[in-house]
């Protein structure tokens, strides 16, 4: 089966304020079908930025990328307009933070409404709507013909990030990627955010690329952790090899360093 | 909502009842004289005396006032001094010419700076945006006097194609809807790129962006709508704004609307006429501020009406 991912030698430089600043430097990594992939390291070390850039959704004019980032066979640095047609297709994205993440002025039902009439052209307005609500039923939304009516604005941010995660599925993606998909939640809606991930995983064979900065989460979810450190890939390997018997002091820091997920909870 | 209402227009009336009491006084304590401006050139000073006895202005101002409000609570604004007729109806005939010239301002200004600010959204920072910027700061800077003498100079003299004054025809709106909608369009097209830089630049466009929404739905579904917001609330102000009468557009353009009434009262200190010009249009513009107010709602899921914002 052919690589969902292919990343080589990718480099993202950022002009910033206080000059250019090489936010992503020499990755390479490859998500396979069905895979999870994460991605760990402490804050500023690059994750998004490689995200981002691999989704081309870094400001043009701000970023300068270069090598090579395979998306179900394009290379979508070497022909950045190719990303137009894998961007919810191919790869969704799960952002950072849920309570920025959706327009405010639009609801939870025409979002979504949009989205599958996107994905299949020439849906019904009243289709739509149907397939918005099995969506939200999918990532265990509770009364989920309520909060189609709704605004971003009425719903907690576990919430938002479930509607977010039905706005990712809507694409039908081969890949999610799941950007520090919890750590703006409450640590008692964490997991069940988590969990609805792991289980649509299951059912859908859906590829994660996972960004955390939390050893337990990486545990929980990965096949293959890259530990990151100022844009580069410090160690890498099976989850267990990395986070239980890491060669490298970082990932001992890290370790030393993060809370252990909390206990379940009943989802948000 | 009903609460809201009645709450609102009590304050409303509050607010009226102070300017027209401030208006009052302050035109009474002005030098110049209604008799003079209404006797004869050749008047004597007891004619003046039997005039301004006439006009009820004998007494003291406090006095006057008394009588003014016992008036004004069973609907009476007094007889206008050189139109002799009721000051309530003179102003009354010119509230919808003052009306048209503020929706045709207001629209064209929105015809105007929408585009306009889009367009210099996303070309933000570059050199023809700046071009853009100075232009419509220049045009808001210029004396309304100046830009409408100027257009019309260019339009009814060099080319007679628009007429210079009155309302004959729906043509003489253009000239003068022009030079209002002038000042308005740095102002309106600014707050549209502010708006749309932000919005464009956003963390929730991007999201759409990454599932999949196009570019172009993305300004004109998206930053757009969120937008319309702000700009639709500064429009609707302008437009409440522009009730109080567009004075020197009025004037220059002899428009016959309430801003051109106000001159010509205040000119021949016909002390009705300026108090029921006050106080029409000062009922004008808020009761169209409420209603903005009141359609705010409408627009913004965020926001209800006296009620802190829900999370
Ligand atoms: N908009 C920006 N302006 C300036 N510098 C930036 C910007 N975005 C990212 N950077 C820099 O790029 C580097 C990588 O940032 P990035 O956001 O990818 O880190 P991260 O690993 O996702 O961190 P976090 O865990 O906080 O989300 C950092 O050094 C950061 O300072
Ligand atoms: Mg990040």
């Amino acid at each position: 089966m052919s690589r969902l991912v292919e990343v080589e030698d990718l480099q993202i430089e950022l002009i910033t304020a206080r000059g250019v600043v090489r936010a992503v430097d020499g990755i390479s990594l490859h998500v396979d079908p069905g895979e999870t992939v994460t991605l760990i390291g402490e804050s500023g070390s690059g994750k998004s930025t490689t995200a981002m850039g691999l989704l081309r959704l870094l400001p043009p004019d701000l970023a300068v990328l270069s090598g090579k980032a395979v998306l179900a066979g394009h290379d979508v640095i070497a022909d950045p307009a190719a990303i137009t047609g894998l961007r919810g297709r191919v790869a969704g994205l799960i952002p950072q933070d849920p309570m920025t993440a959706l327009s405010p002025v639009h609801t939870v039902g025409s979002r979504l409404s949009e989205l599958v009439r996107l994905r299949h052209k020439g849906t019904s307005r009243r289709q739509a709507r149907l397939a918005a609500k099995e969506l939200l039923e999918q990532v265990r939304v509770p009364d989920p013909e309520r909060v189609l009516t709704r605004y971003p604005h009425q719903l907690s941010g576990g919430l938002q990030q479930r509607v977010l995660i039905a706005c990712a599925l809507a694409g039908e993606p081969e890949l999610l990627v799941a950007d520090e998909p919890t750590s703006a939640l409450d640590v008692t809606v964490q997991a069940g955010v988590l969990d609805l991930l792991m289980e649509l995983q299951e059912r859908t064979g859906v590829a994660i690329l996972m960004i955390t900065h939390d050893l337990g989460v990486a545990r929980l979810v990965s096949d293959r952790v890259h530990v990151m450190r100022e844009g580069r890939f410090v160690e890498s390997g099976d989850v267990e090899q990395v986070v239980d018997a890491p060669t490298h002091p970082y990932p001992k820091q890290l370790l030393a360093a993060v809370p252990r997920l909390a206990p379940k909870e009943v989802p948000a | 909502m009903t609460t809201y209402i009645v709450k609102r227009l009590g304050q409303s009336a509050l607010v009226i009842l102070l300017t027209i009491s401030t208006v009052f006084v302050l035109i009474r304590m002005a030098p110049g004289d209604p008799a003079t401006a209404f006797a004869a050139p050749n008047a004597t000073t007891e004619d003046l005396a039997q005039i301004r006895t006439q006009l009820g202005l004998d007494g003291s101002i406090l006095s006057q006032y008394v009588t003014f409000l016992g008036q004004l609570f069973t609907g009476d604004l007094g007889t206008s001094y050189s139109f002799r007729a009721p000051a309530f109806e003179v102003v009354l005939d010119r509230v919808p010419y003052t009306i048209t010239l503020a929706l045709a301002a207001v629209m064209l200004t929105a015809v105007i700076a929408l585009p306009l600010g889009i367009w210099m959204a996303r070309r933000a920072d570059t050199g023809r945006e700046t071009g853009a910027n100075i232009v419509t700061i220049a045009a808001q800077s210029m004396p309304e006097f100046w830009s409408g003498i100027m257009l019309l100079t260019v339009f009814s003299v060099l080319l007679p194609v628009l007429p210079s004054s009155g309302f004959t025809t729906w043509s003489g709106l253009v000239l003068p809807a022009i030079t209002v909608a002038l000042l308005q369009v740095a102002l309106i097209s600014r707050l549209v790129r502010r708006e749309m830089v932000s919005n464009l630049t956003s963390p929730y466009l991007t999201v759409a962006r990454a599932h999949g929404i196009g570019e172009r739905r993305l300004v004109w579904g998206y930053a757009l709508s969120n937008s319309a917001i702000p700009v639709l609330t500064a429009l609707g102000t302008r437009f409440a704004a522009m009730l109080n009468g567009v004075v020197v557009v009025e004037v220059v353009f002899n428009w016959p609307g309430v801003g051109s009434l106000v001159v010509r009262a205040l000119e021949t200190r016909d002390y009705p006429l300026i108090q029921a010009t006050v106080l029409v249009t000062a009922a004008l513009a808020i009761l169209v501020q409420l209603l903005i107010d009141l359609l705010y709602p409408l627009l913004d899921p965020r926001v209800r009406l006296g009620k802190a914002t829900a999370r």
